[in-house]
């Protein structure tokens, strides 16, 4: 990492000239050609407003789905990767039962639109998943304080339901993906490490746990990270089904403001924060990993 | 041994579900029927979930991020009257039928226009509201448009909400426009104001406050509105108890004079307006 300076060409000079040219276009159609008023000022209060009852700053529509965005990345991130790695083995286990389980399940899911699946879900399996189980009745007999716990991590109780199904949603389809890449690492594994664990009389879950998987992770680690990105975007698709998180409340406070560019852009922003400040997250995690390694090989 | 522990496992379920069916059967259906109306699962869960969709000024959301609206403020006062907290859950307008079938929410209360074909999926009650379709045109290119027939033409498209009844309407009234559906409202003015669709249609007064806010390029061209149609709550089917209260409910706040002067605060001020931008 040298600090040598770059020298600015020609071609760097145009190219950033393209782009201004290009927002400046923009602006101009959209404020002289389709008479857009732009009124950037209601924006703010819909981050963080002040509660004059708290006597605090406090979140307000845009910042709460924001919120609601992270949560259900979190939980689908988490839960895709144990369902994948999970998957991912059933699919290299020399049981032909296990591999045809999770072969099925990833060609589903692969092949179905995501709104078609979380129509499916949402409308048949959440409802009938969740009435048997009395989820909702179960989170409103709980106590405040469990119930602020509730909605810290999840959601508050009256949204509880569509919260799970949301994440089972997600969870269903991102590891579908999760699955092959978990196989892909495990299998660009070479066969010598096998046979060398093998051969110091390791079991098969020993050479897995000790051998296979710490270096299979590493291998996974960018594709996991893209797949992580991706989850955080597709999470903008259970809106349809009435999810509170960033895009649904974005089309709430468009549909209630008419400011729907101002609207538009603020989300893109955060969305672009969101998933930005994972990818530079991951790139440090690979390089710690990418360290280890040849401190490892040394 | 372990095969016999198992037949009796088996032997054990099945008994156990033939006690719970013939104890099912002994109660009364009357009270059964009682039992499991929506009514009594509201007072019974302390909540009445109420579904409901943005839409100007029937609910939409205010500065503090809380509901306020017309309607909201007919399912707070309903839910108040039943002893119970209420619960709003915004739900897409065009998901919002089946989302009442499988028991998202209790009630639709939502500006939802009382329609024949609606209602072979859902019971209404009586009507609590009046509403009409009215049109908002771009002056560009629908300038001296002044009738539904104008509008009425092949190279003519209209712009409304999916599922609605302006969209109903739009298809009744001007058959042989193009038609483009969208899935809110703020959708469909976009399009309107970017001169993509010649005008679009939907409940009346949203059309006369846009184009206020948009005078130069947007203008209402047939004066009031064009239909009228009753609006009412919508609940899940032969649910005879819920809905005899809802009726009831709406009779007694529409001879207080509470319904009207709600009306008039929502339709005919401006007041609120402060409150959203």
């Amino acid at each position: 990492m040298s600090k040598k300076k770059i020298p600015i060409t020609l071609l760097d000079l145009l190219i950033i000239g393209g782009i201004l040219g290009i927002i400046a276009f923009i602006g101009y159609r959209t404020t002289a050609v389709v008479h857009y008023k732009w009124n950037w000022s209601v924006i703010p209060q819909y981050l963080f407003r002040y509660d004059p009852q708290q006597e605090r700053w406090v979140t307000n529509l845009l910042m709460q789905g924001f919120i609601m965005t992270v949560k259900l990345s979190i939980w689908s991130t988490l839960l895709s990767l144990i369902v994948g790695t999970v998957m991912g083995l059933a699919r290299i286990s020399s049981r032909l039962f296990y591999r045809m389980i999770a072969r099925t399940y990833v060609e589903m899911i692969r092949n179905t639109p995501p709104l078609v699946l979380i129509f499916i879900f949402y409308f048949f399996f959440s409802d009938q998943i969740m009435t048997v189980l009395g989820v909702e009745d179960y989170m409103r007999s709980l106590s405040p304080a469990a119930q602020s716990f509730l909605s810290f991590f999840c959601a508050p109780p009256g949204q509880c339901s569509a919260f799970f199904s949301a994440v089972i949603t997600l969870v269903l389809y991102e590891g579908a993906y999760m699955t092959e890449i978990i196989r892909a690492g495990i299998e660009s594994i070479e066969r010598g490490q096998w046979e060398a664990s093998a051969s110091s009389g390791l079991t098969w879950r020993q050479q897995m746990r000790f051998v296979i998987l710490p270096q299979a992770t590493r291998r996974v680690l960018p594709p996991v990270a893209g797949q992580l990105i991706s989850t955080i975007k597709d999470s903008a698709i259970v809106s349809v089904v009435s999810i509170q998180e960033l895009t649904f409340q974005g089309l709430e406070l468009m549909a209630a403001t008419y400011r729907t560019f101002e609207v538009w852009l603020t989300i893109t922003l955060m969305y672009f924060i969101l998933t930005f400040a994972c990818s530079l997250v991951m790139r440090r995690l690979e390089i710690a990993f990418q360290i280890e390694e040849t401190m490892a090989t040394v | 041994m372990k095969h016999r522990s198992y037949l009796a496992g088996v032997f054990l379920a099945i008994l156990l579900v033939l006690v719970l069916c013939t104890g099912g059967y002994a109660e009364s259906v009357r009270q059964e029927l009682a039992g499991e109306s929506t009514l009594e699962k509201v007072m019974r869960r302390g909540v009445l979930k109420v579904g409901m969709s943005t839409f100007v000024p029937w609910a939409m959301k205010d500065k503090m991020g809380k509901l306020i609206g017309f309607e909201i403020d007919v399912a707070t006062r309903l839910a108040e009257d039943m002893g119970v907290k209420v619960e709003f859950v915004p739900t897409k307008w065009s998901g919002i039928i089946p989302a009442l079938l499988t028991g998202k929410f209790d009630v639709i209360i939502g500006g939802m226009g009382i329609r024949p074909d609606r209602n072979l999926k859902v019971n209404f009650s009586i009507p609590y509201d009046y509403t009409g379709m009215s049109i908002l045109a771009n002056r560009d290119l629908a300038g001296g448009f002044t009738s539904l027939e104008d509008f009425n033409r092949p190279n003519v498209s209209i712009a409304a909400r999916i599922g609605t009844t302006a969209a109903a309407a739009a298809k009744k009234n001007m058959p042989k426009a193009n038609l483009r559906l969208f899935d809110d409202e703020s959708q469909a003015v976009q399009e309107t104001l970017n001169g993509r669709v010649h005008a679009m249609v939907a409940s009346a007064p949203l059309p006369a406050f846009q184009a206020i806010m948009y005078p130069e390029k947007l203008f209402v061209p047939i004066e009031g509105t064009f239909t009228r149609e009753p609006i009412g709550f919508a609940i899940r089917k032969s649910d005879v108890d819920t809905l005899n209260y809802l009726n009831n409910w709406i009779r007694v706040v529409e001879a207080e004079g509470w319904l009207q002067e709600r009306k008039r605060y929502w339709f005919e001020t401006k007041e609120w307006e402060k409150q959203i931008q």
